[in-house]
């Protein structure tokens, strides 16, 4: 393989990775929503989350992608491919976040909240200083793992146009007739990546643990 | 915009066959994905040193790449090497051992959990390790590892919908076929969508009702 | 009282999302609307050479990249291409998700009845691919009872499937996401044959003479390769623009060089779009 074919691939990698992290950003803000929906009181907004959450759990990225790439301009919302491909990631991973994080604030010590009231913090203060870093620093291993699950999902979302990775890989194999050489090379990008972020995620983690006590 | 899902009625001999593909290839590489972890889970934690290590590039290799690559290179790759699979048997194989990966970790972190006390006291009384495995490991990990074996199920059935692009005839690909025919793009789409939505909450509610009968057994275990 | 604040904070923030949405797309004028843009878009997939691949240097090359540059030069304006699977390509186009597609398609009645077709470019009848040296398939009957690929919703594929009825035990057909994927497939020997238009086929026999080869002669029905757009009205202006654009580019000898470099042959492709016989 050439230079310049393996650079191609490493732009590919490039835009993998970015897609990928815009879509995990765009899901926690929106996870963060769709929690906060799902442990109201209120049904009128419990139930559409729980649908929500029902919904992009229980359907494959796949025709989730072609969804709504092929269905809401018929609505009259244009949705450019990278658009489409970033949206679908992010409504997907919002929905298993919202679980992560629903399971994170359900874990936040009582004790903690109780005093928070006692030394006279207003609500936001509470929500600000105690309940969301907890809550975001316990649901932290769930949110590197979902990153990992978001970057290989991505290799679904050439079927809306844009080419990342997967798809990069895919066409070198087919104009180069050496399909074992270019998946074998995707693989491997794929893995230098997950492994980085597992990695920087544990750093993460033990950073996040120093200096609690 | 209108749906017309008369279109699609007309070819349900057709999807019902694709459904059904669907079902038995989730099936089966559930249920051989399932084995396979538990003993990939069991030679890590009884095997020698150099095994567990070669288990453990097996696990991350896999779980770091995405199933559709591995697919690929089963699939496409495979003949370079002298390994030529049909779809079916390639989308079998390819899923189980995806699938064995991470029903390994999760059997490992079961091992684990169940207490040490427990099978200390059971050498004690002088079972054998195949009699711990299971008289005292596989009932008490059960429990444990039920949940997330479901919510692996669950992955499991979504990620079938990716053997049709090695042209296995299952659902996605038979209805996203039969709506390209008829020119019914969206109805074939909100009818995969529909299919795999009640398939999933399905399998979930299943898993359900097996941790519910099973905990009340929890306590009855011989 | 606290769990109450956060909801409210949350939800505040939810309620403001669908303002940022955006606005739905008015029906304007769709060659108004690519010259002020001063781009066309146009949908296509590369896996389909010599009209659409991916060279070996990376790059998305062929007859359609050539002759759309031209185009673009009568029209004045830059070509947006999009990629995606063929299977993907015309719900996208309904979806208005391009101003019209490449391909090309070949010009059947289904769908002429649906999309609008510009100026033929090329022909389109189908044919056999088949291993190089596989002395079983001397002829396109020889596919009798055997496996036989195509491009997942491809008219291709449908007139395999219609000429395997005419045969005796039929064929069975395996339906691939692309067609490069079933070239690869027959290498493999997964398949003894892939049906596709004579000059895609040509093409990959040339270039990889001792893999492929190509059965001769063609099985299918006459029939030509165009450019698809829509019916809508507001396309029609576009629509009209383009093929005006094409048939300039056929009549002055640019599409012959363009067949000759790309085809290694040239094609007579009528102006007006001919009454389909598939």
């Amino acid at each position: 393989m050439s230079w310049r074919l393996f650079e191609l691939m490493l732009w590919a990698a490039g835009y993998t990775v970015l897609l990928s992290g815009i879509s995990i950003v765009i899901g926690l803000g929106l996870g963060l929503l769709v929690c906060a929906a799902k442990l109201s009181p209120n049904k009128a907004l419990s139930l559409p989350a729980t649908l929500f959450i029902s919904f992009f759990r229980g359907v494959p990225l796949l025709v989730q992608l072609l969804l709504i790439y092929n269905l809401l301009p018929a609505v009259g919302i244009m949705v450019p491919s990278v658009v489409a491909a970033v949206v679908g990631l992010s409504l997907c991973t919002a929905a298993y976040q919202a679980e992560n994080l629903r399971g994170g604030f359900n874990s936040v010590p009582r004790g903690l909240i109780e005093a928070a009231e006692m030394v006279g913090l207003s609500p936001f203060q509470q929500l600000r200083r105690i309940r969301a870093p907890i809550a975001l620093r316990l649901t932290l291993p769930a949110l590197v793992n979902e990153a990992i699950l978001i970057l290989k999902a991505s290799s679904l979302i050439s079927i809306v146009g844009v080419i990342e990775l997967t798809r990069m890989a895919q066409n070198l194999a087919a104009s180069t007739y050496k399909p074992l050489l270019f998946y074998s090379v995707a693989g491997g990008l794929y893995l230098v990546i997950c492994w980085t972020v597992a990695g920087g995620g544990s750093i993460l983690e033990r950073m996040t643990k120093a200096g609690r006590t | 915009m209108t749906l017309d899902f008369a279109l699609m009625a007309d070819k349900m001999p057709e999807i019902l066959s694709g459904l059904w593909v669907t079902i038995w290839t989730w099936l089966v590489a559930t249920i051989l994905g399932a084995g396979l972890g538990f003993l990939v889970a069991s030679a890590r934690r009884y095997g020698p040193a150099p095994l567990d290590w070669l288990l453990k590039l097996y696990v991350e290799v896999l779980r770091g790449t995405p199933f559709l690559v591995q697919l690929f290179l089963l699939y496409f790759g495979g003949p370079f090497v002298g390994l030529r699979l049909e779809p079916i048997p390639a989308g079998l194989i390819g899923l189980t051992i995806y699938a064995s990966a991470y029903f390994s970790e999760i059997f490992r972190a079961g091992f684990e959990a169940v207490p040490k006390g427990h099978v200390e006291a059971a050498q004690c009384v002088g079972l054998s390790r195949g009699q711990i495995l299971r008289r005292i490991l596989l009932p008490e990990m059960t429990m444990l590892v039920l949940p997330q074996c479901v919510n692996m199920a669950i992955i499991l059935i979504k990620e079938t919908a990716i053997l049709s692009i090695i042209t296995v005839p299952e659902m996605t690909g038979v209805i996203s076929a039969i709506g390209s025919q008829q020119y019914a793009f969206v109805e074939a789409m909100f009818l995969l969508a529909i299919f795999y939505w009640v398939l999933v909450e399905t399998c979930g509610y299943l898993g359900r009702l097996a941790e519910a009968r099973l905990s009340k057994f929890r306590f009855a275990v011989p | 009282m606290n769990k109450r604040f956060l909801m409210k904070a949350m939800l505040s923030l939810a309620l403001a999302l669908p303002l940022a949405a955006p606005v739905a797309a008015q029906a304007e004028d769709a060659l108004a609307r690519v010259k002020a843009a001063g781009a066309m878009k146009v949908g296509t997939e590369t896996a389909f050479a010599p009209f659409d691949f991916i060279d070996e240097a990376g790059a998305h090359a062929g007859l359609n990249v050539d002759l759309f540059t031209e185009i673009g030069k009568e029209m004045g304006v830059e070509i947006d291409w999009v990629t995606l699977p063929w299977d993907g390509v015309l719900p996208g186009l309904e979806a208005g998700q391009f101003d019209m597609v490449a391909g090309p398609a070949t010009i059947t009645k289904a769908r002429v009845e649906r999309y609008r077709f510009l100026s033929p470019i090329a022909e389109a009848t189908v044919a056999l691919l088949k291993q190089a040296g596989d002395d079983s398939i001397q002829k396109p009957e020889d596919i009798a009872g055997k496996l036989v690929g195509a491009g997942k919703a491809t008219a291709q594929l449908a007139q395999a499937q219609a000429y395997g009825e005419t045969l005796p035990g039929g064929i069975e057909t395996r339906e691939y996401v692309g067609f490069n994927e079933a070239y690869a497939d027959l290498a493999a020997g997964r398949i003894v044959a892939v049906a596709n238009s004579l000059p895609n086929i040509a093409y990959v026999a040339q270039t990889q003479p001792d893999v492929f080869a190509v059965v001769k002669p063609a099985f299918g029905q006459p029939s030509y390769f165009g450019y698809i757009g829509t019916k809508k009205p507001e396309d029609q202006s576009l629509l009209d623009a383009v093929d005006a654009a094409i048939i300039k580019i056929k009549e002055d000898g640019r599409m012959t060089k363009l067949q000759e470099k790309w085809f290694g042959t040239t094609f007579e492709t009528p102006n007006e779009v001919p009454e389909p016989k598939v």
